[in-house]
């Protein structure tokens, strides 16, 4: 593999990293999730919008592996997604954050950081109790503080990820899922929560990561500034069919969007 | 001192012997997993130990081996309480909280009822005249074999906590689902700690079987499930120091009220009572609470890496 170029500029990369086809999900007579199809570009983001209960985050959770699909395919870099479990999905390479933050509340936000290398790194029981594991300890704790820097929340390592701010704990998992070393990261609703400031850097903020971790990212979001400044395409669900896909002028003009949105006559 | 021992050598053993129990029931409860199978593989241990130290069957192995019988007693109830561990875990981890208790109580109630019918495990009378370990005269000494068991527990126990091991048993306790989207899964490591903990129970109960000259289905029961997860309540449970604690303490503390006669198991009830609602961590999570620990510190920066680590 060659060495990594200064970041390619997205909207010119098309070289497609995941590939869903008719994904479906039903929950008893509820179609979640119906018959979609997409394609991800690599180094993009990609925008997932649509109003309440359209089946976004259903999707994130077929996506990885934490609701199994009724039917239809996901393939990530070719290799079949839908019907692993949630850490191997990991292990492929993805890695998400949660609506309804799922932090490991009661541990510190260094620990957070370091369990979730988990897949990265190969100490057994036997190497940990012996303490034949010290070079790779030394390895995720260096890289648990470097990612802590990256969201700006090393000056309060120990403290309990329970006991910090809205804001702080999206970061928090947003490091947490970088900790996985994913190639495709999965934000579902980050700017939720968190309060103007937070939310004008948070732009920036994913921009940045995607750049350095040469990242393809996918996110759900609610505030349509932000989707429309952060996204390169944007996919809208609406009673869990994609009603529209594009770049986010095209859609945000887009009659029936207006009307998923709106309400129609 | 020899008069010290001679007149509290029994119960200094039954304390440690106690707080390894209580060790046992940890290691699940480090997965967030509520097993109450200590017991069962406490019993089952020492079975193994008992028919291998009493059996006819085993009297060939018993003059070639010596006193290294007992070592290998030792060995075989820890690999077959391991193998149990792994056969009964595996299904049971499916159900979560009160249901893998109630699953774990079950498999004690059938062991107990298996052992009660079996010709090798003695029947209702169990096995009788179990010979000491390597001869000793005296009970203070078996302190010499629970002992380095319990540092070596609690070694065991250090290291792992402090490793990746402990580390994936920590998140699946705080959030099974998001350990498992942080690449942790979760089963694999919720059996590790269940098998664990059967193989700690199961080499205490081949240490106890000859501690106690006599085995049977009384051992390990449904009342020892309780007693032990009292001592992981009171103690704490999130310390590896909790167990130990409570093991001793309220092993102790019945005998400490001896002279109250009748009243001791009224004070022990009440002793029981306050702790759970006034200490809800524990004794040692309480005491844990006075003390902060220090901030944890940056490790010195090399040189060679960066922050994407790992292989582009």
């Amino acid at each position: 593999m060659t060495a990594s170029l200064p970041n390619s500029t997205p909207k010119t990369a098309s070289r497609t990293v995941l590939e869903a086809r008719n994904m479906t999900r039903r929950f008893g007579g509820l179609v979640a999730v119906n018959d979609v199809s997409f394609d991800v570009r690599e180094g993009e983001i990609f925008g997932l919008i649509g109003p309440n209960g359209a089946g976004k985050t259903t999707l994130f959770n077929l996506m990885t592996g934490l609701t199994p699909p009724s039917s239809g395919t996901l393939t990530y870099e070719g290799r079949p997604v839908l019907g692993l479990a949630p850490h191997r999905v990991a292990a492929l390479g993805m890695s998400r954050t949660f609506q309804n933050i799922r932090l490991f509340r009661a541990l510190s936000a260094l620990e957070n950081v370091k369990i979730a290398q988990h897949t990265r790194t190969h100490a057994g029981l036997w190497r940990g109790i012996f303490g034949a594991n010290r070079a790779e300890e030394m390895q995720v704790e260096r890289r648990a503080w470097e990612l802590l820097d990256l969201v700006g929340l090393s000056d309060r390592a120990g403290e309990e990820a329970g006991n910090f701010s809205y804001g702080d704990q999206r970061r928090l998992e947003i490091a947490r899922a970088l900790a996985t070393e994913p190639r495709v990261l999965l934000l579902d609703e980050p700017a939720a929560g968190m309060n103007t400031s937070e939310k004008g850097s948070l732009t920036t903020f994913i921009r940045e990561v995607r750049d350095r971790f040469d990242l393809t990212v996918m996110v759900i979001e609610h505030h349509v500034p932000l989707v429309m400044n952060l996204c390169d395409r944007v996919a809208v669900l609406n009673f869990g069919q994609l009603i529209a896909m594009g770049d986010p002028a095209s859609v945000q003009r887009d009659p029936k969007v207006i009307e998923a949105y709106l309400g129609g006559e | 001192m020899s008069d010290f021992l001679q007149s509290y050598g029994f119960l200094l053993v039954t304390l440690i012997q106690a707080g390894l129990l209580g060790l046992s029931l940890y290691f699940p409860l480090m997965a967030g997993q509520l097993s109450l199978a200590s017991p069962g593989f406490y019993a089952l241990g020492g079975y193994v130990a008992a028919i291998m130290l009493t059996n006819p069957a085993f009297a060939g192995l018993r003059d070639t081996l010596g006193n290294g019988i007992f070592p290998l007693t030792w060995l075989a109830a820890g690999l077959l309480c391991a193998l149990a561990g792994v056969i009964v875990g595996v299904p049971a981890l499916r159900l979560r909280g009160i249901y893998l208790a109630l699953a774990t109580i079950a498999f004690i109630e059938i062991l107990r009822v298996v052992a009660l019918n079996l010709s090798i495990t003695g029947g209702a009378i169990g096995i009788f005249g179990i010979p000491q370990t390597f001869g000793f005269q005296d009970r203070w000494q078996y302190l010499l074999i629970f002992g380095p068991m319990l540092l070596l527990v609690l070694a065991f126990t250090y290291m792992l906590q402090k490793s990746r091991v402990g580390r994936a048993f920590r998140a699946i306790r705080e959030d099974e689902l998001a350990a498992d989207a942080m690449g942790v899964p979760p089963t694999q490591y919720k059996v590790l700690a269940f098998v664990i903990g059967a193989v700690i129970a199961g080499i205490v109960g081949s240490m106890s079987a000859p501690f106690l000259n006599t085995w049977n289905a009384k051992q390990g029961t449904f009342d020892a499930s309780i007693a032990i997860l009292a001592f992981v309540l009171i103690g704490g449970s999130r310390s590896m120091w909790g167990p130990v604690v409570g093991g001793a303490l309220l092993t102790a503390v019945p005998e400490l009220l001896r002279f109250l006669q009748d009243w001791r198991l009224v004070i022990n009830g009440l002793v029981l009572v306050v702790a759970s609602l006034y200490l809800p961590q524990g004794i040692v999570g309480a005491l844990g609470k006075l003390r902060r620990s220090p901030p944890p510190s940056r490790p010195p920066v090399a040189p060679t890496t960066d922050a994407k680590g790992g292989t582009p």
